[in-house]
Order: structure tokens, then sequence, then C-alpha cells
């Protein structure tokens, strides 16, 4: 794929394109229609890929995938992580909100990458990662929706009983506790286990 | 009306990369005193609107395998244009507008 230098622009006008000479009959205009049939023809062709992928919540025992930010550890349920990978290019969205980090080519597929620090932070301004190297991504998924959470480490995956999901503290912020679906102990140490339908609605 | 793909003009506007079908574009300005300044006229397709970018890179053209929806949990989190969708290429990501 290669970017196609236009002529250089000069003087204060230059034009591009072509009179294709269509103009809007309906509410549609022929721009939409065009855009409509892109996108469906995009959809075939991802479903003919066969990237579909089913994800089943387990019953008494939970695996959890344990991870860091900075000192504090958290936890989310395995069946709700599709994948963990090592960040490459973030492309930056204009007037996205603080927590979006950006979009990454994920082997083909636009993944929305977010700042979970941020997330779990509401109400304080944390500057964004100067960098995300050595980091990874985790992959979330729930219902059909997902994002990507930088995070600093990742540990283990941690075979638990349901049992041991502990409420969440009390003495977690309330605007903060929405992300939290308990706490749990692992490795010695307590951890906040994520909702993920929370981390992934804004 | 598609022919599977599209041609796109590509501007950067300081911090992601934009692309417009070719095809709505009208034209292209240099903003007079500021030196990397460019409006694109858009509109012949669509409703007329103006987009200030830092700088015009060219056009590329997307295959239908690399235009891709704007993933969900990004659109909510967009506040004013939002993109109609991503292209998703090895050299580069371009917000669709």
């Amino acid at each position: 794929m290669e970017i196609r230098p236009i002529s250089r622009v000069t003087g204060t006008v230059n034009r591009i394109g072509e009179v294709i000479g269509m103009g809007s009959t309906s509410g549609i205009s022929p721009l939409d229609e065009a855009r409509g049939e892109l996108l469906r023809e995009a959809s075939i062709e991802a479903e003919a890929s066969g990237r579909e992928k089913a994800q089943e919540v387990s019953g008494s025992a939970r695996s959890l995938l344990v991870f860091f930010i900075g000192a504090e550890g958290y936890a989310v349920d395995i069946a709700h992580v599709r994948k963990v990978l090592r960040p490459s290019r973030i492309a930056r969205v204009s007037g996205a909100a603080p927590e979006v980090l950006g979009l990454m080519n994920c082997q083909g597929e636009v993944l929305c990458v977010l700042d979970l620090r941020r997330i779990l932070a509401p109400g304080k301004e944390t500057p964004p990662p100067a960098t995300t190297e050595g980091k990874f991504i985790v992959v979330f998924q729930h219902e059909r929706r997902e994002a990507g959470f930088l995070v600093d480490a990742v540990r283990d995956v941690a075979d638990l009983p349901s049992s041991s999901v502990h409420p969440v503290l009390d003495a977690i912020d309330p605007s903060r506790a929405r992300y939290f679906e308990g706490t749990v102990a692992c490795g010695g140490q307590f951890v906040g286990l994520l909702s993920p339908s929370a981390c992934l609605n804004p | 009306m598609t022919t599977g793909s599209v041609d796109l003009l590509v501007v950067d506007d300081g911090a992601t990369l934009r692309g417009y079908d070719c095809r709505d574009v009208v034209r292209v300005e240099v903003v007079a005193g500021e030196p990397g300044g460019y409006l694109v006229r858009l509109g012949r397709m669509g409703s007329p609107h103006d987009v200030a970018c830092r700088e015009v890179l060219g056009s590329v053209a997307l295959s239908v395998r690399e235009i891709r929806p704007v993933p969900e949990v990004l659109r909510e989190r967009i506040t004013g244009e939002k993109p109609w969708a991503v292209g998703c290429t090895e050299r580069g990501m371009y917000l669709l507008y």
C-alpha cells in the first residue's frame, strides 16, 4: 500500500478529483450509499475470514489472568480475555476521550487501545504513558465488544474457586468501585477482580 | 456504485491520518500565511463542508479488505465528528470521514 504523492499544492487553489456528475435525489447522498456498500462488503469479508470467537464462562472454578499497573495488581476472568499481546504502532485518534490511546492493527483487525490506568482513576489527571515499550495489551471481550487495555506487566493465570472472590472493599471510591467484581487473594496479595463489562463501557 | 475499493485523499490533522473519498473532494486550498495549513473543501457527493489540516499527504487506494468498521468502544468515546470506517493497512491506519 503506497501513498501516491499528489502534485504539490501551489498558489491558493488546486483541484483534486474528477467531476462525476452525481447529485442527491433522496435523503441518502451518493456518498452515504457508497460508504454503506463498502461497509457491507467489508463485513462479509470479515465474516468469511472466520474470525468469530466463542467464549464460555466456566462454572464453579475461575481462571483469572493477573496483571499489574505499577505496583497494583488486578485480575480478570480469562473467559473474557481474548489475547495478550505486545503493543505495536498505536495510531492516535482526534477528538477521542482521554482514556483512548488509539487504534492498533492487530493482525488485520482494528483494535481500540484504552489506558486502564486512566479508567481506574476517574476524575484524576493521569498523563498518557510516555512509552509502551515493555508493556502489554490485554484484550478484553464481553458481549461482542472488545478493546485492548495497556498494562505494565502480566504475571500468570490463577485457578481459583468462585468462593475465593470476596466483595469489593468498602474503602474503594464508589466511582472506582463500579469497575470491580470483587477482590481475590493471589500469590499472597489482594488484587482487584475487574468487571470486563464496566471497563468496556464508558 | 462500488468497485470494491475506494480512493482516499489522506491528510494529517496533527494527530490522526484522515482519509476522505477523493470523489467527494471539491478542492484543496492553501491557507494563506500559515505554512503547512490546508483547507480541504468537500461536498461533491455529500453535504458541503471544509476540513482544516496540517498536511496533505496524497492519495491511497483502499480495498474492501482494508476497510473496517469503527470499533464501538471507540465510536462512543469520540466527541464531534465521527469517522464512518477505519482503513487498516500494513503501512498505517486511516480514519475515514
